[in-house]
């Protein structure tokens, strides 16, 4: 669905995306994390065709965006952080305005939306009276209306409480469970992602940083917690008797081929420290990227 | 489906309030005109100019004269203002408000949504110009007789003429089609700076500042011998058709300037919005 082929961004001297490698299947909810300025929304805008890419090549449902950006979108919808309408025109009118933009849509077809998103009997106010809810609701709308089968979807759930969060949430799986739509969710909202999605690729300065299922990101079992007086030569003492290959966040170590925590526990009491906690580490989707970024900022 | 994008401009351009307060201030300064005609020496210094030349006042000082009057300042004054303001809004505001990302995620053309808001802009012109060139015929009808007409300015061009009511009418209708174009000039022109990376009160003033330089310009001596490449030249060709005999050559000469400047400020716009990053 999604194909991005060593794309690159500058502007000016700023690089805003750097070698991007990805690939989208049909049928995923994919995941585009990255702090705020990773190059999350420019990758989607060059998705789009909205931002011309310095290098590389973009397809989207098998079709070059810079060359037919027409074909590439037909079958696409996308929601945006903040979504803008026509305030002053009502809801209803600015689907209508929209939809044409892909092609002429039927008021049968829009009706049929605006009910699948919730918002019957108030297609007819003015935008500027709708809540922020409503709003996301419209957004959803819109997007819906050419039929896609892929939705870019650029931090949707920005700006919502956490019940509207919880809705957006529960539409995403609905979209993809009901419609079968390819999902792409660009998001800081670790929470949200770690909920709705199968793969992810995380962005760290324009750069990839990580691209794989959701369970290679928060392995189970791997990881110890450890917490001891001197992590350091407890590591040590412990990296001497073959029980452990990695540690990592000052906390943390990893266990040798068939080594149990008890005989980590043995070691350490015997070597005369003190241990405070030994448990398996469940490593959420925030411990891994926050992983991550700290490898990053020490890898530069 | 160009004309339901067409369709969709004229809605976003109509269902604005902003689009009618500029008509509101035109039917406002036109009234002003009227009453100062009325009211004033203004209207008994036009009467003596035309006994002074042979002619009976009240055959001549009738609504189509007096819907000139109204027309003269306010096509010098408050439409390029207006038209500028727009012109300006029509891609600008978009990109501002951000309404611009959600079109261009859908497999519209540049060009194609381009082409559409510019002729919008044509429209809006057209509408604009024959609603005020409508009103002040019949806000001037409400004092003044149904009868010949006197043309006569000194300013921006010199004309002096005495029309029958049916080529005073005919010249009337002519004069906004010559109109029409120039309001279509300046939207154009700031559509193109428009276009453009910058906000839509910055295009406004760019197109307004050009228009300033171009009068400012026009009016040094040192620039005198070289009037026609200024545009403000080619805008006053709308009341030569007034005159007797018309320049045509001259009239015609402008009609094509103003055509390839608009040819021209849509082409730089387009150019500019194609290679431009739609970014929130």
């Amino acid at each position: 669905m999604i194909q991005l082929k060593n794309v690159c961004k500058r502007f000016g001297q700023r690089t805003a995306v750097e070698d991007l490698n990805l690939a989208v299947s049909g049928g995923e909810i994919y995941g585009l994390l990255g702090h705020n300025g990773a190059g999350k929304s420019t990758a989607i805008g060059m998705m789009l065709g909205q931002v011309w890419p310095t290098a590389g090549a973009i397809k989207i449902c098998g079709h070059d965006i810079t060359t037919s950006r027409s074909r590439a979108l037909e079958k696409v919808g996308a929601i945006f952080e903040a979504p803008a309408f026509y305030d002053y025109l009502s809801g209803g009118r600015n689907l209508e305005i929209l939809s044409t933009y892909t092609a002429p849509t039927s008021r049968r077809r829009i009706q049929e939306v605006i009910e699948w998103v919730g918002l019957s009997g108030r297609e007819s106010s003015r935008v500027k009276t709708y809540s922020h809810g409503m709003r996301a609701r419209l957004a959803l709308a819109q997007a819906l209306l050419p039929n896609p089968e892929l939705l870019i979807l650029d931090e949707p759930g920005s700006g919502l409480d956490p019940e509207g969060i919880h809705e957006m949430r529960q539409t995403i799986l609905r979209l993809h469970r009901e419609l079968g739509l390819t999902i792409l969710l660009s998001s800081h909202l670790l929470h949200e992602i770690e909920q709705l999605c199968t793969r992810i690729a995380v962005l760290n300065q324009g750069r990839l940083v990580f691209e794989g299922n959701l369970s290679e990101a928060r392995p189970r079992g791997q990881w110890i917690r450890l917490k001891v007086g001197d992590f350091a030569s407890a590591v040590n003492t412990l990296r001497e008797a073959q029980l452990v290959t990695e540690q990592r966040d000052g906390q943390l170590v990893a266990l040798a081929q068939g080594i149990g925590t008890d005989q980590v526990v043995e070691l350490l009491v015997h070597a005369g420290m003190t241990v405070y906690e030994v448990a398996p580490e469940q490593e959420n989707l925030e411990a891994f990227y926050l992983g991550l970024m700290n490898r990053q900022r020490e890898g530069n | 489906m160009f004309y339901l994008h067409l369709r969709n401009e004229l809605w976003k351009l109509f269902g604005k309030k902003r689009t009618y307060i500029g008509f509101g201030a035109f039917l406002i300064a036109q009234n002003g005109m009227l009453l100062l005609f009325r009211f004033t020496n203004w209207q008994k210094s036009w009467a003596r100019l035309l006994a002074g030349n042979g002619y009976l006042a009240q055959d001549y000082l009738s609504a189509l004269t007096v819907a000139l009057v109204m027309l003269i300042p306010q096509i010098i004054l408050l439409m390029p203002l207006y038209t500028s303001l727009v012109g300006g809004d029509l891609v600008a505001k978009e990109a501002e408000d951000g309404t611009l990302r959600m079109i261009l995620a859908r497999p519209i053309s540049r060009f194609r949504l381009l082409l559409v808001k510019w002729l919008a802009g044509i429209i809006f012109s057209a509408v604009l110009v024959l609603v005020l060139g409508g009103t002040a015929v019949a806000f001037a009808r409400i004092w003044f007789p149904w009868r010949g007409m006197f043309v006569y300015s000194l300013w921006p061009e010199h004309v002096f003429n005495l029309l029958s009511v049916g080529n005073g009418a005919r010249l009337y209708s002519y004069a906004h089609l010559f109109l029409i174009i120039n309001a279509g000039t300046v939207v154009g022109l700031a559509f193109m700076f428009s276009c453009f990376n910058m906000k839509p009160a910055a295009a406004t003033i760019l197109a307004l500042s050009f228009l300033f330089i171009n009068l400012v310009l026009e009016h040094l001596p040192f620039f005198e011998p070289y009037q026609e490449y200024f545009l403000l030249y080619h805008f006053r060709a709308w009341l030569l058709i007034f005159a007797d005999p018309v320049p045509w050559e001259r009239v015609i000469g402008s009609l094509l300037v103003l055509l390839a400047f608009n040819l021209t400020t849509f082409l730089i716009g387009a150019a500019a919005f194609q290679a431009r990053d739609i970014k929130s």
